[in-house]
């Protein structure tokens, strides 16, 4: 070589590429690699497994107005004959008694035979909507006072009022009058609901927290420090390339494994919620927005979290115990996110961020979650069964738990770019903070 | 990317010129402690061309002085310049050195020549520049036939030759080799040191340690000897030698008849003693070792005597610094 | 016959050194030719190059019984926990352990100061019974979240994988050591060690029940065999977590890679199998994770109110059975592959 280049500014793509080539190569060769992903595969693929399961299966369907049984034993369901005009109570009462005896009606029509069907945007104050579909309210023969039980002057319907209380919450109230939408489909609001739930909790419990922090963990808390204790490090630092750049390289090779597994499983994820899930739909479209985010998520999660990780192997032998009440943090800071997604203190942490961009994917794929939700929670308003007097639909539970909105109270695409720079110089920062350490640590 | 703070006029835009007049390494007072323990007290050396030996016992500094050349280490006191730059704070120079380090630990998974291939693009070779540099090595080093086995099926010697590869796939100006014989078998020993021989003819600054004495000797005649973190002497080995030659020196030799060969060897005038440490050996004392062993060969012969073996037991870098230590006689 | 020799002149050159050993040999020609001097002067002629017959003789001495050897590995490890000169376990490790004996004896702390103070509600929680018995061996918090786990954790840490590190296997290989003691006796030490704190503590509970509350024999006849079921369940919480986590150690070579990963696998399964069972009512999952397999088991020898219901108790114990066969094939292919070196 003729003459010898001077400065370690330069050929940036070759160093990238040869020290990201050795780290796949070098992974390939650990089995520690191999168990950690194929962990990771196998737990969530027996968590599709027992989704396809669930989604598989029917759920009871409930006659919430109990319109659809035959209480005085002649024949007639006591919706029909309410309907009809005769009396439910007395047997000698029925529609086959009229001049033209009219044929008693098939039980299953009176039941889940008036669902939620309203129309309201999520906003502060009140809002009526609801009809009533099975006519026992406004076909009756109730006055019309008797009609409009909430009040509002408007007979058969329902109110449903947003209010922030003095906590800065935001709660839901409804009044029905009798007889509207009281008797819900149950099985198909529960498949949906369940269907959003399990896409929401996998997509941020199992990906971005699950996936996000132990791939890390076990995959990048040793790319630099490994090396270092092996006395293998002097074959990548006696060269003409910045410490910060080895620490940056090293990083992307350790992304080049990750990011194409978290995709892959991704895909997946979208893939069987798409075909198994719930609805009519061949396959539901709409939901691969979600699964989108959510890959997107975990990615950026990885990224930060390996960076992070990267920079405790080097500053510490033993960084690796420091991963560890990190981890913990990261696991309340989510569940806080889910609890109360307005918290101040979810801004310090990355997973705060991370969930951000799968809540406003969520936001914007199905806008009218909230309002799902509400519905399911009411569920028709009815006694409940069981003792807990609960009468809020299967589903609707877990559904509110797992979602929540950005907070901060952006528009969806603000937070997601927001969130997405955020975690952006959430990365840079550690990797000017890990370069720097690497700097000036002695190599024995 | 961050820049360099410490480099003088504009930052980033302004390259890295190496001082013309810059020595290959240029050490200026410095000390390496860890708490209380110099590991290397207040060292001043430059080195310029040609191969020069570092010796040392085992914990004289020898290795903390390499792992200090190689920015490895920070030295607590002092400067330490290679090509006029330190290398702790700009690793510019590296594209110009080529380091062998001591420790065996490598990438067994790799074959040899996917190690010296890979590392050659970290100088900023493309993929095709750095595949001809590791023939190129391979060849030099004479692994070409096993280049693509992997190093976890080399012998020791092998490895050794692969490290010393991948330190000179570079085409480095200094090459810095820390024990590389260390556990080698003869052969591997003989086509490492014709190795450094042969990149020292080249016009290379090269640096190689050892504790024995022996091997250095075999290599060159620049020597840096090391002791306790210390520099005890540096210089031509010849006239190092010289000097010592003027302090007493035995040569032991075992004879079936030590009395007779004793009556003989007397006579010679350098020989200032003559001791019989056991029944079948004698032990000479003399000043001037060269000129006993021009004469011993003829006293033996002419006489007849049977001989079996003839040894300096002082000829070794543990007398050496006994020597140079205890500033017996200097 | 000596063939005549002639020192040649010495040329101060990098090929030719200047020492003395170095002007030995140019004085008497270098070694490199030595095979053209037929002889050199020397005492007597010997005929070229003689072997020597081996000679192996066979040490008749008595090797000591197979248990005694056993019991010195065990003793090693067994009494680094208290003593210098023995397998070092580290000071974390030690004070966890004590923190944890401690903190197992509340109930019997809890019983003792019942009977003192003679107050029959706080006896009543806290005496012994069915659901206390399974409680303190099986209960999930405390116990099984953040104390057993975490000593099994951090006992089974480095037990193999430092002998493979340092390779210091060599020790126990280069003596009459089978590879199945070996790994036998490191199983037991962890085994007894983890069974110190837990059955010591639950022996002691059930003790002091008798002695504070002054129980008699008909009493102790009427609550053996639950207590032998509690008995029964620790040694098989015990075996299991020992299992898992020594198979962890013989597959890493770090220290702390199997301590996190056993607690990865039995807290990481159990929050998995919660949260399907939360989300989709499904209590399939739950047959991955150790401690509820356990934890069934159990609540079916003491005979406590079963929480899983959506499948019988066999199946759990099926599922353990597999899950420590996994992991006992797991170790013993390990170690009867193990290189005596560092690896």
């Amino acid at each position: 070589m003729a003459t010898k280049p001077d400065t370690i500014y330069r050929a940036f793509d070759r160093k990238a590429s040869a020290i990201v080539e050795f780290t796949l190569r070098q992974y390939r060769t650990k089995t520690s690699t191999w168990v950690v992903l194929g962990v990771g595969f196998t737990a969530l693929a027996l968590i599709f497994l027992i989704y396809i399961d669930v989604m598989g299966s029917e759920f009871e369907s409930v006659d919430n107005d109990g319109d659809s049984t035959d209480y005085d034993n002649d024949g007639y369901p006591k919706g029909q004959e309410l309907r009809l005009g005769t009396d439910p109570w007395d047997s000698e009462s029925h529609p086959g008694l009229f001049d033209t005896p009219i044929e008693p009606d098939p039980i299953s029509m009176y039941i889940n035979e008036d669902g939620f069907d309203w129309d309201i945007n999520s906003k502060i104050g009140s809002q009526t909507t609801g009809i009533d579909d099975d006519g026992d309210c406004l076909n009756s023969n109730k006055t019309d006072s008797q009609k409009d039980t909430n009040d509002n002057g408007v007979p058969c319907d329902i109110i449903v009022e947003y209010f922030r209380s003095s906590d800065g919450n935001i709660y839901t109230y409804v009044y029905a009058d009798s007889g509207v939408d009281e008797d819900p489909d149950e099985d198909a609001y529960s498949r949906e609901a369940i269907h959003m739930a399990f896409v929401l909790s996998i997509g941020k419990l199992g990906f971005v927290l699950l996936l996000g922090i132990f791939l890390p963990l076990f995959m990048a808390t040793g790319l630099i420090r490994d090396e270092m204790s092996s006395g293998t490090m002097h074959f990548m630092l006696a060269k003409p390339i910045a410490r910060s750049e080895v620490f940056l390289y090293r990083t992307l090779g350790y992304l080049g494994i990750v990011w194409p597994y978290v995709i892959v499983l991704g895909i997946l994820g979208a893939l069987v919620s798409g075909f198994a899930g719930s609805g009519d739909a061949f396959f539901r479209f709409a939901d691969l927005g979600v699964w989108l985010a959510i890959i997107f998520a975990t990615m950026m999660a990885t990224l930060v979290y390996g960076m992070l990780f990267n920079a405790l192997g080097v500053f510490w032998k033993y960084g690796i115990i420091l991963a560890i009440p990190f981890a913990a943090w990261e696991l309340g800071m989510a569940l806080l996110s889910m609890g109360a997604p307005d918290a101040m203190l979810l801004r310090f942490s990355v997973i705060g961020w991370a969930l951000m961009i799968v809540d406003a994917a969520a936001m914007l794929v199905w806008p009218n979650l909230d309002l799902f939700i509400v519905m399911g929670q009411w569920g028709g308003g009815g006694q409940g069964s069981g003792w807990d007097f609960d009468s809020s639909l299967e589903g609707s539970g877990p559904l509110d738990f797992f979602s929540s909105k950005p907070g901060l109270g952006l528009s969806a695409f603000t937070a997601m770019i927001v969130a997405t720079l955020v975690m952006l110089f959430q990365a840079a920062i550690l990797w000017f903070i890990g370069g720097a350490i690497f700097k000036g640590k002695e190599i024995q | 990317m961050i820049p360099d703070f410490d480099q003088q006029g504009a930052a980033e835009t302004k390259q890295w010129v190496p001082e013309v007049s810059a020595p290959a390494i240029l050490l200026e007072n410095v000390s390496k402690s860890y708490g209380r323990i110099f590991a290397l007290s207040n060292i001043t050396l430059a080195l310029n061309g040609g191969v020069t030996g570092v010796l040392g016992m085992n914990g004289a500094g020898k290795s903390t002085l390499f792992n200090l050349l190689m920015g490895k280490l920070k030295p607590s006191q002092g400067s330490i310049k290679l090509f006029g730059t330190d290398p702790w704070k700009n690793p510019a120079p590296y594209a110009r050195v080529g380091f062998v380090p001591e420790h065996e630990k490598m990438y067994d998974w790799m074959t040899g020549y996917g190690f010296v291939s890979t590392f050659a693009r970290l100088n900023g070779l493309t993929r095709d520049e750095a595949s001809v540099e590791a023939n190129r090595v391979l060849e030099f080093v004479g692994l070409t036939d096993v280049a693509y086995k992997k190093i976890g099926q080399y012998s020791k010697g092998m490895r050794q030759r692969a490290k010393i590869a991948h330190a000179l796939v570079n085409d480095p100006e200094l090459i810095i080799l820390d024990e590389p014989l260390q556990g080698c078998d003869p052969l591997a020993r003989t086509t490492i040191m014709n190795l450094i021989r042969e990149l020292g003819r080249m016009g290379r600054t090269v640096l190689v340690s050892s504790h024995i004495l022996q091997e250095i000797e075999r290599i060159t005649e620049q020597i840096v000897i090391l002791h306790q973190g210390r520099l005890l002497a540096l210089g031509n080995l010849h006239s190092i030698r010289e000097r010592l030659d003027k302090i007493p020196h035995r040569i032991s030799i075992q004879a079936e008849n030590p009395k007779e060969l004793a009556k003989d060897v007397i006579d010679i005038d350098e020989v200032y003693g003559v001791s019989f440490p056991d029944g079948k050996n004698i032990s000479i004392q003399t000043h001037n070792l060269g000129a006993i062993h021009s004469q011993l060969p003829r006293i033996i012969v002419d006489n007849n005597h049977k001989v079996s073996t003839i040894d300096n037991p002082d000829d070794d870098l543990a007398s050496i610094l006994g020597y140079l230590t205890s500033g017996g006689g200097m | 016959m000596a063939a005549a020799i002639t020192p040649q002149p010495v040329e101060y050159a990098a090929e030719t050194p200047v020492t003395g050993k170095v002007r030995l040999e140019a004085a008497w020609g270098s070694t490199e030719g030595d095979e053209d001097f037929t002889t050199t002067a020397s005492s007597a002629p010997k005929p070229d190059g003689q072997v020597f017959k081996p000679q192996y003789k066979q040490w008749n001495g008595q090797l000591n019984p197979r248990w005694m050897r056993n019991w010195a590995i065990l003793r090693h490890h067994l009494l680094g926990i208290f003593k210098k000169g023995h397998r070092p376990w580290g000071m974390p490790i030690r004070l966890y352990l004590l923190v944890v004996f401690i903190a197992s004896l509340t109930d019997v702390g809890l019983t003792l100061v019942s009977a003192l103070i003679g107050d029959s509600g706080l006896h009543s929680i806290w005496g012994v019974s069915r659901d206390n018995l399974y409680g303190h061996v099986l209960g999930f918090f405390p116990r099984n979240m953040l104390y057993y786990p975490v000593i099994a954790a951090l006992l089974v840490g480095g037990v193999i994988s430092e002998d493979r590190q340092h390779g210091t296997s060599a020790l126990y290989f280069s003596r009459p050591i089978t590879r199945f003691d070996y790994v036998g006796m490191k199983f037991l030490s962890v085994a007894l060690i983890q069974g110190l704190i837990i059955l010591v503590s639950l022996s002691l509970y059930y003790f002091a029940e008798i002695a504070a509350m002054g129980r008699g024999w008909a009493w102790i006849i009427d609550t053996l065999p639950m207590f032998l079921a509690t008995v029964f369940s620790a040694v098989l919480l015990i075996f299991t977590y020992t299992s898992i986590g020594l198979s962890l150690s013989s597959v890493s070579k770090g220290k702390f890679f199997p301590g996190i990963a056993l607690l990865s696998i039995i807290l990481g399964t159990k929050i998995l199998a919660f949260i399907v069972s939360n989300l989709f009512d499904r209590e399939i999952l739950y047959l991955i994770s150790p401690y509820d397999c356990l934890a069934h088991v159990g609540q079916a020898i003491i005979g406590t109110q079963p929480t899983y219901d959506q499948y019988s108790w066999t199946w759990s114990l099926a599922s353990l059975v597999a899950m420590n066969a996994l992991a006992l094939y797991v170790l013993t292919t390990r170690v009867s592959s193990m290189e005596v070196t560092r690896e």
